[in-house]
């Protein structure tokens, strides 16, 4: 299992190089890196795999663009929205991860969507950079949300990721770091672990369920 | 006015925490504003109250920061919530717990230096424009563009600025 960060945006989305990122994220305990809008690569022992970030409300929208990214091994993830569009979203082949449930509605992420999310293999996303700028009101709002998707999690076992949405190498946090973050939301270590290795979980082909052996 | 005897003083932990990006002139006492408003902001004031952070020194990378037994984890973990001191930009990664300042002195010394500015070339050009350099280590290479305007720091590696050279090389050479 490797240990990911779900969600870095090298530049020109922010003010670090994605060699530099890799550099940066071995030293800080990572294994592999999906960075946004950037081409799958391996830097410093670091495998940098290719991901996107579909914010439309449209689900049309999505469809198409999935359909473009389909067998490129990218990652694809979708912004989340209203209960339709993330049930819509989650139900589609070919999206890898939902984000942004903390700033979605409040009930837009719900055990009917979270139990299609087990079955479809689609992971949520838990955004460590609210947790690390945010301060007041906004920080609290999404503890909450994400322990409610914890609570979600630990009934239906769908795949977690975590992501620090580092512009910067300055927004990058070591794995003992995150885990101490992971703690404000009610995970333990081990839950820590399956959430690192989502990215893994939800891009790996699925094994057959029968193996013949001989 | 006596001083306790040891049974009877707190019993306190100092957390050795690397500052970046490095070459970055921080006042301790600001950083202690924003170690401790990240406390209170995650924690709260009553358990502000119970960690009491303090910064006990700050040499070159380094910051010592002291806290009360057994809050070291609450420390860390609003440590890692500190993304400015006034309006600049840094990060702390906690490095080292120890019961003494004197171990992590020597924690501190075990770290290699940083080679010196002197190895750095003055001047580079990353995605077609021309940058100073501030800072190298390693591979790890910081540079500012120049200019009035737009002067942020980029964080590159020297692959970066190679890769960049080969392609502004004219033909034939």
């Amino acid at each position: 299992m490797k240990i990911t960060d779900a969600a870095v945006c090298p530049f020109p989305h922010g003010d670090t190089s994605v060699r530099r990122f890799a550099l940066e994220a071995a030293a800080l305990g990572f294994d592999s890196l999906v960075a946004l809008d950037t081409p799958p690569a391996t830097y410093s022992g670091i495998e940098v795999k290719s991901g996107i970030l579909i914010r439309t409300p449209s689900m049309k929208e999505v469809i198409a663009q999935v359909k473009r990214e389909a067998g490129s091994g990218t990652v694809v993830s979708v912004k989340a929205g209203d209960a339709g569009f993330n049930r819509a979203a989650v139900g589609y082949r070919g999206v890898h991860i939902l984000r942004g449930i903390h700033a979605a509605d409040r009930n837009a992420f719900d055990h009917v969507t979270a139990k299609m999310a087990a079955d479809n293999r689609v992971a949520v996303d838990i955004d460590l950079s609210v947790l690390i700028g945010a301060r007041g009101v906004l920080r609290q709002r999404a503890i909450q949300r994400y322990r409610d998707v914890l609570v979600l999690e630990d009934r239906f076992e769908f795949p977690l990721t975590l992501s620090t949405y580092a512009r910067s190498v300055l927004d990058l946090r070591a794995v003992r770091e995150i885990t101490g973050l992971c703690s404000l939301l009610g995970m333990d270590l081990a839950d820590v672990e399956r959430a690192f290795g989502g990215v893994g979980a939800v891009t790996d082909p699925v094994p057959p369920a029968v193996r013949v052996v001989s | 006015m006596t001083v306790r005897p040891p049974t009877l003083r707190e019993k306190r932990r100092y957390v050795l925490v690397q500052l970046d990006p490095p070459g970055t002139a921080i006042d301790p006492k600001e950083l202690y504003y924003a170690i401790s408003d990240a406390v209170t902001s995650l924690w709260g004031d009553a358990a502000a109250g119970v960690i009491v952070p303090a910064v006990i020194c700050a040499e070159g990378r380094y910051v010592v920061v002291r806290c009360r037994r057994g809050t070291e984890r609450e420390l860390t973990v609003a440590i890692s919530t500190v993304t400015q001191v006034r309006d600049t930009r840094i990060a702390l990664r906690t490095v080292a717990t120890s019961g003494t300042i004197e171990s992590l002195r020597d924690r501190m010394k075990t770290d290699p230096a940083p080679p010196g500015p002197a190895a750095l070339p003055e001047e580079a050009r990353f995605a077609g424009n021309g940058y100073a350099v501030v800072h190298g280590d390693g591979q790890k290479i910081d540079v500012i563009e120049k200019g009035f305007k737009n002067t942020h720091r980029l964080y590159l590696t020297t692959e970066d600025l190679e890769k960049n050279h080969a392609t502004t090389i004219p033909d034939g050479i």
